[in-house]
């Protein structure tokens, strides 16, 4: 579920990108924004195929592209004249944002416990997974009690949801850290905790960084389901009461901007991740880099 | 701190005073309770001020547990460790230590890697009092302008000599180095030796390093410490009174073949099992 796996790559890989330009696959000469368009326009195309073909009566379950991008310059005008879905929409960014900023503090803390401790690492770390199997979602309910209908409730469900990734990544960052250099610190008298701030955080960071950019993106998760469980006047909620109404058209339209909300937060980490990780390739700005 | 032996030539046959004792071992044993495992026996030796000792024997006779007793790193189970007549019981700032890998911190400078030890030690304003020392180390070391790079962009040689350098920032009196030229390709890994030798020389440097090669042993070394395994011990010592300074030809004189030879010999006869040579 959560990116542990991405960690720091070494130079060695690099041979990979070589290796494809000598094999010559056509795939690889095309520009990437032409490959990425081309495939776009493709399943545009399927989406308004399907659509018209369904059934007169059934046409009203899948709205084809042209009715959602009407809907969508609707919403648009709607939110840029500071309507009811502006609203909703600020209603949301607040409990993603909240959410996802105290999903980054809380497992950040119980990362550095479960990574830097033994108790931690011993006797809460097990807790934590076992809560991790737990499916989350069914929570929301009880936070709607504790915390209300209003936004309380779904920050604390966006916190729920993301906050795990970052206690395993930052864990596993601590756990990461070179045996060697370690090994240095010590010869150098260092404290435990100046070995923690100019050694084992730093070196953490990417692992971090990998957690937090989960965060992001399942903190919108947390605050939509903590939507249409727990009513309110978000997005989530804007977009239940659409498809009650059958309004397909609209879901869609919703949806694009919860889309939108979620890669702007995304793409502020990864901003921040480039900023302070000058010195560690990270695997999304490869992919970034070689349009 | 020792200075530079400015002035002071030392080439050709030159006989060397005997010089005072830097590091004396008595009796050093260690056991690792947990695998039941005796890593070193009796270990007895002496380091001379200004001396180069190269150490080497089967992967796994207990080298680098030997160099991290001596650091300070890990305790002994029993024996002593006399560091300018102290003991030895944990880590010191006298002590410059030194990896198969650089160790740098990819986030920090080449200067701010060097200054590393300082900072630790004595906070940031100290470390930025010794700035020139520093730099005055890169260019030791051949790196003049690069103290703003960064790890990612030096090359594997270039790295370990801001190592050295960072070694050497606290004017440590024994350099503990593990093989520290181990994971460098063979071009690069002769002329580091010649570097480090000249850089010993130039620090007066009393210097301790593991290695697996046979031809770098002896190429620095003044003695070389053959180990063997299970228990590890000191098996023998071969004496290596070529000429100083050495450069890469040497390599090919029948001198140094013979003494190759000999610590050839004397590791197989500690991996065979047999006597002592
Ligand atoms: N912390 C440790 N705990 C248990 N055994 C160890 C430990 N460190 C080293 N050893 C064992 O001690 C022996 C010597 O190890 P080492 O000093 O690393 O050998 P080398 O000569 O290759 O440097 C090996 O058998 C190794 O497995
Ligand atoms: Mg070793």
């Amino acid at each position: 579920m959560t990116q542990t796996t991405q960690g720091p790559r070494g130079p060695a890989e690099m041979s990979d990108a070589e290796e494809l330009w000598y094999s010559g696959k056509w795939i690889d000469r095309v520009p990437q924004w032409v490959s990425i368009t081309v495939l776009g326009l493709a399943m545009l195309g399927l989406w308004w195929l399907i659509a018209e073909l369904m059934p007169t009566n059934l046409k009203i379950l899948l709205a084809g592209p042209a009715d959602t991008f009407e809907e969508l310059w609707d919403t648009t005008k709607n939110i840029v004249s500071g309507g009811h879905i502006a609203e909703g929409l600020w209603i949301t960014t607040q409990e993603v944002l909240l959410g996802f900023l105290a999903a980054a503090i809380l497992g950040f803390v119980l990362g550095v416990v479960v990574g830097e401790t033994r108790l931690g690492k011993r006797a809460v770390m097990p807790y934590l997974v076992a809560l991790n199997a737990l499916p989350k979602v069914a929570f929301a309910p009880v936070f709607v009690a504790w915390f209300g209908f209003g936004v309380n409730s779904k920050i604390v469900m966006a916190l729920f949801i993301a906050f795990f990734p970052v206690i395993v990544d930052t864990a596993a960052g601590l756990y990461s850290v070179d045996a060697d250099t370690v090994m240095l610190f010590q010869s150098m008298e260092s404290s435990r905790w100046q070995t923690l701030r100019k050694l084992k955080l730093p070196s953490a960071l990417p692992f971090i960084f990998a957690g937090l950019k989960t965060a992001a993106v399942f903190s919108v998760v947390g605050a939509v389901v903590g939507e249409y469980l727990g009513g309110g006047h978000g997005l989530g909620e804007l977009i239940r009461l659409s498809a009650q109404t059958l309004r397909i058209d609209r879901v869609f339209a919703l949806i694009v901007y919860l889309g939108i909300l979620g890669l702007l937060l995304f793409g502020l980490v990864a901003w921040a991740e480039k900023k302070l990780l000058f010195w560690h390739k990270s695997e999304i700005f490869e992919i970034q880099g070689t349009g | 701190m020792t200075t530079p032996a400015n002035g002071i030539d030392r080439t050709g046959l030159e006989s060397r005073p005997v010089e005072h004792e830097v590091v004396r071992i008595t009796k050093l044993n260690k056991t690792f309770h947990k695998r039941g495992l005796k890593a070193l026996d009796d270990v007895d030796m002496t380091l001379r001020h200004s001396t180069f000792t190269s150490v080497i024997g089967p992967s796994g006779c207990g080298k680098s547990t030997l160099l991290k007793i001596m650091a300070g790193l890990i305790p002994a189970t029993s024996g002593e460790i006399l560091l300018n007549g102290k003991a030895v019981t944990g880590p010191r700032q006298d002590i410059g230590i030194m990896f198969q890998q650089p160790t740098l911190l990819p986030w920090r400078t080449s200067i701010e890697n060097v200054l590393l030890p300082i900072e630790i030690r004595s906070g940031a304003a100290a470390a930025q009092a010794k700035k020139d020392d520093a730099l005055r180390l890169l260019e030791l070391v051949g790196l003049e302008g690069f103290d703003h790079v960064h790890p990612h962009e030096l090359s594997g040689g270039m790295a370990q000599r801001v190592a050295i350098c960072r070694m050497l920032v606290t004017g440590p009196a024994i350099l503990l180095l593990d093989e520290p030229f181990g994971a460098l390709d063979e071009l690069t890994r002769e002329y580091m030796n010649v570097e480090l030798q000249r850089i010993c020389r130039e620090r007066d440097a009393t210097s301790f390093m593991v290695t697996h090669a046979i031809p770098e042993a002896v190429f620095l070394a003044d003695q070389v410490f053959v180990m063997s395994a299970r228990p590890g011990r000191i098996a023998t010592i071969v004496d290596v009174d070529l000429p100083r300074p050495r450069n890469l030809d040497m390599m090919t004189t029948p001198e140094f073949g013979a003494l190759v030879r000999r610590v050839r010999h004397s590791l197989d006869m500690g991996i065979d099992g047999g006597g002592l040579a």
